[in-house]
């Protein structure tokens, strides 16, 4: 039942495409039919350009997503254990998280020119600002007597990150993670419809140029695929053992 | 005379402008089982953490002998460990892995914990959690345990039982506890030394000593006068 339900939700989806369209409700060249899709695929899987398409645009997904959880996670947790850094930082953070990654483009393009960097920067942009708050909001919630018992202990800080605050914080930061990579993949897309000659993004916009709407929808089905993969992916972090505390308590 | 292991003098402690402890004198011998009673509010749990050297006193001095650990209420176990790795975690540091080991199937057994020892903490019941921290505590062999309301979440009748493991696990491992409480019946039942808090600023008003024995019972000498005795300074009868 698991599958079987969005499976066959699918099947009532494309019959009413199928149906809509033989019945003539789209005006000629909006809409594409599900045969010709279907053959776009075919013609996009044959000649390798699916494939590296959806490499180049997971390449670049994975280092912006990478160096976000990088350089957010260490500043999202001395937001939440420091209250002067909380104060200094957090409406900043705030500031910039609201602005689109979208509004940040000429900035790279004119900082990193063409090519993968600017839409790397997006992506990073995209997601580092969340990442930073959800991990400073958890490691914020960290219960006092943790770090009473680690006393107790005499752990080292080193220990205390590694043994009490990041495995307390676990379970909140997967379910960020979770929604970060869904937004960097979302991203993606916008940042590839500039300065780049590939990837998902590219190929929609420049199917777009070539009125060959039988490509873009291809594109637009593999992008959401691929999107539910990551984020089936993400969601397997839930049930290790040492995490999944958090979402059975 | 026995030695203290742990003496406050003149101890106090604010929060802020809130004073919450005021000239408080206590000295604890070793292998004493001493509890504070007295009402919600009044700094017991405050004392608690000063004893345990978790927060320093604005004013006074404790002196402290020896290394402290503290049980707590509830939420003391972390939860992204099974209990087995609970209990090691509580061990000195430094010990050597097969001594880990073999240290911590002792408290499993000590505790009936044998066969939970891969459960993780949130698919325990509260008694067993309360056996966990129990463990762990007494695992890391400090000189000094200091609990926190510990039954205080439990049912009547588990708290019974936890009371009688409390007492059978420091009559095979010997400790010197502080037991904070607001249990009375709980406090006379267990304390060679009951102290009673004022309320806040916490400060002693009164000290209780019962006759030997542990756990005593309803009827046993001095049990119901020293009931009487700290439900009158408690402004209870």
């Amino acid at each position: 039942m698991k599958f079987l339900l969005p499976i066959l939700t699918g099947l009532v989806l494309l019959a009413i495409w199928w149906i809509a369209y033989e019945a003539g409700a789209f005006p000629t060249g909006t809409v594409p039919s599900p045969p010709a899709v279907a053959a776009a695929f075919g013609e996009e899987i044959a000649s390798g350009r699916l494939l590296d398409d959806t490499i180049a645009s997971l390449y670049r997904v994975a280092w912006g997503f990478i160096t976000a959880v990088l350089a957010g996670v260490p500043l999202g947790l001395v937001i939440g254990r420091s209250i002067a850094t909380r104060e200094a930082l957090l409406p900043w953070v705030n500031f910039f998280r609201s602005l689109s990654p979208i509004a940040w483009i000429p900035f790279g393009i004119i900082w990193f020119g063409v090519g993968d960097p600017p839409a790397i920067f997006i992506i990073f942009l995209a997601t580092f600002f969340q990442i930073v708050l959800a991990t400073a909001a958890a490691s914020a919630t960290v219960p006092k007597v943790f770090y009473r018992v680690a006393l107790d202990m005499s752990l080292t800080p080193a220990q205390v990150l590694f043994h009490i605050t990041l495995p307390a914080i676990m379970p909140q930061l997967v379910t960020a993670l979770r929604v970060a990579i869904g937004v960097a993949w979302m991203v993606v897309v916008a940042a590839e419809m500039i300065a780049v000659r590939s990837g998902l993004g590219f190929l929609i916009i420049d199917a777009r140029n070539g009125l060959r709407m039988d490509l873009v929808v291809c594109g637009m089905i593999t992008i959401g695929a691929i999107g539910i993969g990551l984020d089936i992916a993400f969601s397997r972090l839930a049930k290790i053992p040492s995490v999944r505390w958090g979402f059975e308590r | 005379m026995s030695e203290p292991i742990l003496k406050l003098e003149a101890v106090g402690f604010d929060y802020g402008r809130l004073t919450v402890i005021d000239g408080l004198d206590l000295r604890v011998d070793r292998g004493e089982l001493v509890v504070c009673v007295g009402p919600s509010g009044c700094g017991k749990s405050t004392l608690l953490a000063l004893l345990g050297g978790h927060i320093e006193p604005t004013r006074g001095k404790i002196e402290r002998k020896g290394q402290s650990r503290t049980i707590y209420q509830d939420g003391g176990l972390f939860p992204w460990l099974t209990v087995r790795q609970n209990i090691d975690r509580g061990l000195p540091r430094g010990t050597e892995p097969a001594a880990r080991s073999k240290k911590v199937d002792e408290w499993l057994e000590i505790t009936r914990l044998a066969e939970f020892a891969n459960h993780y903490t949130h698919q325990l019941s509260g008694g067993m959690r309360q056996r966990v921290e129990l463990a762990r505590a007494l695992a890391a062999e400090t000189d000094i345990l200091l609990l926190d309301e510990p039954f205080s979440a439990l049912d009547y009748q588990t708290r019974t039982r936890m009371r009688k493991e409390l007492v059978a696990t420091l009559a095979e491992r010997p400790r010197t506890v502080v037991f904070v409480t607001h249990d009375i019946e709980e406090a006379v039942q267990l304390g060679d030394r009951v102290l009673v808090l004022g309320s806040r600023p916490a400060n002693v008003r009164r000290v209780l000593e019962l006759p030997p024995g542990r756990i005593r019972p309803p009827a046993a000498a001095g049990v119901a006068e020293a009931e009487q005795a700290i439900m009158e300074e408690l402004g209870l009868s």
